[in-house]
């Protein structure tokens, strides 16, 4: 039985648009479209605005391909979208934090082709964040952002601002985190669905709300129990999912999703920022140390031991791969994420994420995966 | 007639449908199912096909297969109706039913549900023996590549993507283009002088333009199928290069029944597929009802859920 503890969050992410349209109307600040969970979304909190990630609609749509390639990933396309078809409209401005390529074009795009947007604003943060270089680079490069801001608003941001945003962003890093390790006790009172809820209205929801309901929604966890099998304990892995019909699939037959490593999960929000004195380099060199994103992930595969730590951390016992189609960066880690997880006893599950996805296949290759890890009274 | 004239419909009469394959049954006429300690049932209701297995004591005793209906609890009903029509067995008689299948989860009298991949594995492991390592299911609407382990379980598999092409369905539609009886276009794609070059596209929906294009360019209809038997085989081929093909190939499913596609798929890999002398299209039911006999051994009998017609 649901006991609704979650439902806000739902709804939050079912009506973001009209969410940041309300939050506009209640307090005259400006609405900033993020594309890329690399944005230093403290900065735009300092500032008074409200970051709001954009995230696809999963439904078919035929603008994009006069701007971005067919094979570009999905989310590259459907994010554009959003765009095109002015579901931002309430978004004065933009940006971007470097990440893939492709998602820079959709970036790209949006700034010149929709019409609403009034700025825009382009952090071309290192890729290479193992270079002894990035650090400082990434400093200079949010402390601009900082000043692109304040020269926008007219108001500089100032340090004792900056420290609170981060106060407040970090809080909410903590609170999901002690929501996400409910997930480790086994049969967990809280579903991989009820967590990406959580996780994702993070993302566009005001950091000081989202942390009032994190609080309420914690402090009645320790009573909770759900009644459902807990199935086979799964890890997903991949880019941004938020195909909630998708997980609530998976969570259907047999399985509980009890960790991830996803931008729409925990490489949003696991690690803080430190505060030191000097809010920028804290804010700056959180995002360099954050779990990375293939993007930002070489020459050494840091993410390799990351997914696997998480998957030991959180108990899965198996690991399902959520392959957007044509994700260069993801798709060039996989085999060997793949390989690295099996040999150490995580068995992994492959699938091919578009824009829009056929369930009944997946559902069928899901449920065969979970037979081949159980089942054993068959034989 | 030419060739060509394939392509004109018949000016009277009744129109012949080329592509309905023939519904079967079987009962082991030797044994009497009353004498049976343990009675399993496997449904499969798969897009194009629906089969009922019905296993005695562990080993086959009767089976049904039929075309799938506008629904999937009609059609599982069905093929378990012809069942007892020709052995007077009804569901109550049966322990445990095991459903399989896009349609598993509509059987109304079954107690299980299990993917059609578990099942086609432990069928082929039963009809081809343990050394069965590599299962191709070419079904309907979607082919598999599976691998398992000597007991039959699911070890890896791999399916197509959202498009049918290539399938049983397919083959169907061909058969009516050419107006060619489904079960003999087999034979008839052997008899070429020349073996073609697959051709382009096995899509079902642009087949009857890319069938006419090879008629008007002076392909027989005996070619036309050789070329679509080579794609339909180069695509399976190629969904089975990404898992591997281990000794021991057994092929499942209702395009098993056809040479056409079988011997060259047989040629591309350089492997010959294990034989059996059990129609290939039951095999996933098969496994369904052996799941359900190991199910009986195991936790007893299950209480009947709903009776069939």
């Amino acid at each position: 039985m649901n006991d609704g503890l979650f439902d806000p969050f739902k709804t939050w992410y079912e009506k973001r648009h009209d969410y940041a349209r309300d939050w506009k109307a209640r307090t005259g600040g400006q609405v900033v479209a993020t594309m890329c969970t690399y944005t230093p979304e403290e900065l735009l909190i300092a500032a008074g605005m409200l970051p709001v990630r954009v995230l696809g609609a999963h439904e078919p749509q035929n603008v994009t391909e006069p701007h971005v390639f067919g094979m570009f990933c999905p989310f590259c396309r459907d994010s554009l979208a959003q765009g095109l078809l002015n579901r931002f409209d309430y978004a004065e401005g933009v940006t971007l934090t470097q990440s893939c390529i492709q998602y820079r074009q959709s970036f790209a795009s949006w700034r010149m082709h929709v019409p609403t947007v009034k700025w825009d604003y382009y952090v071309p943060m290192p890729n290479e964040v193992q270079s002894r270089h990035a650090r400082l680079a990434h400093y200079g490069e949010v402390k601009k952002f900082r000043d692109f801001l304040g020269k926008l608003t007219g108001q500089p941001l100032s340090e004792e601002a900056l420290a609170e945003a981060v106060e407040v962003v970090n809080e909410n890093r903590r609170l999901l985190r002690q929501l996400f390790d409910y997930r480790k006790q086994p049969n967990p009172n809280v579903t991989g669905l009820e967590a990406l809820y959580a996780s994702l209205s993070a993302q566009f929801v005001d950091k000081r709300e989202h942390n009032a309901l994190l609080r309420k929604v914690l402090a009645a966890l320790p009573s909770r129990r759900l009644e459902r099998p807990e199935g086979v304990r799964v890890m997903t892995i991949g880019s941004e999912n938020d195909d909630c019909g998708f997980m609530a699939m998976i969570e259907s037959v047999g399985a509980t999703i009890v960790i991830d490593d996803q931008c729409s999960g925990t490489r949003y929000f696991w690690n803080e920022a430190k505060p030191n004195g000097d809010p920028i380099k804290a804010i700056a060199d959180r995002y360099i140390d954050r779990p990375a994103c293939p993007t930002k992930d070489y020459p050494a595969h840091t993410r390799f031991d990351h997914v696997l730590g998480l998957a030991k951390d959180y108990n899965a016992r198996a690991a399902i791969f959520l392959q957007q189609k044509f994700c260069d960066p993801h798709e060039g880690d996989y085999p060997d994420l793949k390989r690295h997880l099996e040999a150490n006893g995580i068995p992994t599950l492959f699938l091919e994420f578009d824009i829009t996805n056929p369930l009944g296949p997946f559902r069928i290759r899901v449920e065969a995966f979970l037979e081949t890890l159980s089942e054993e009274e068959l034989f | 007639m030419t060739e060509l004239s394939a392509f004109n419909a018949p000016s009277s009469g009744e129109k012949k449908e080329f592509w309905r394959w023939d519904e079967t049954a079987w009962v082991d006429e030797s044994r009497d199912w009353r004498s049976a300690k343990v009675l399993t049932c496997g449904i499969d209701v798969g897009s194009v096909s629906s089969q009922c297995v019905i296993c005695a004591d562990g080993e086959l005793y009767a089976y049904n297969s039929m075309r799938t209906g506008s629904n999937s609890p009609d059609s599982a009903t069905n093929a378990f109706a012809g069942v007892t029509a020709r052995t007077g067995l009804t569901v109550p008689d049966v322990q445990f039913v095991v459903g399989t299948g896009y349609g598993r989860v509509n059987v109304p009298f079954s107690h299980k549900a299990i993917t059609e991949i578990a099942c086609h594995a432990r069928g082929a492991n039963k009809m081809g023996g343990n050394s069965v390592r590599t299962i191709l299911d070419m079904g309907g609407q979607d082919c598999k590549a599976i691998h398992c382990d000597e007991k039959g379980k699911v070890t890896n598999f791999l399916m197509n993507d959202k498009c049918a092409a290539g399938t049983g369905r397919g083959m169907e539609v061909i058969s009516d283009l050419m107006q060619i009886p489904i079960a003999e276009l087999g034979q008839r794609s052997f008899e070429v002088d020349v073996e073609p070059e697959a051709v382009s596209s096995v899509c079902v929906v642009f087949a009857k333009s890319e069938a006419l294009a090879m008629l008007k360019a002076g392909y027989t209809k005996n070619k036309v199928v050789a070329a679509y038997c080579q794609a339909m085989a180069e695509r399976v081929v190629s969904l089975l290069g990404r898992i591997g093909v281990e000794e021991g190939f057994f092929i499942t499913g209702g395009i098993a029944k056809n040479p056409g596609v079988v011997k060259r798929i047989e040629r591309l890999l350089g492997i010959k597929a294990m034989e059996t002398k059990i129609d290939s299209q039951i095999a996933g039911a098969y496994g369904a009802a052996l799941f359900a006999h190991t199910l009986v051994l195991k936790q007893g009998a299950a209480k009947p859920l709903a009776a069939a017609a």
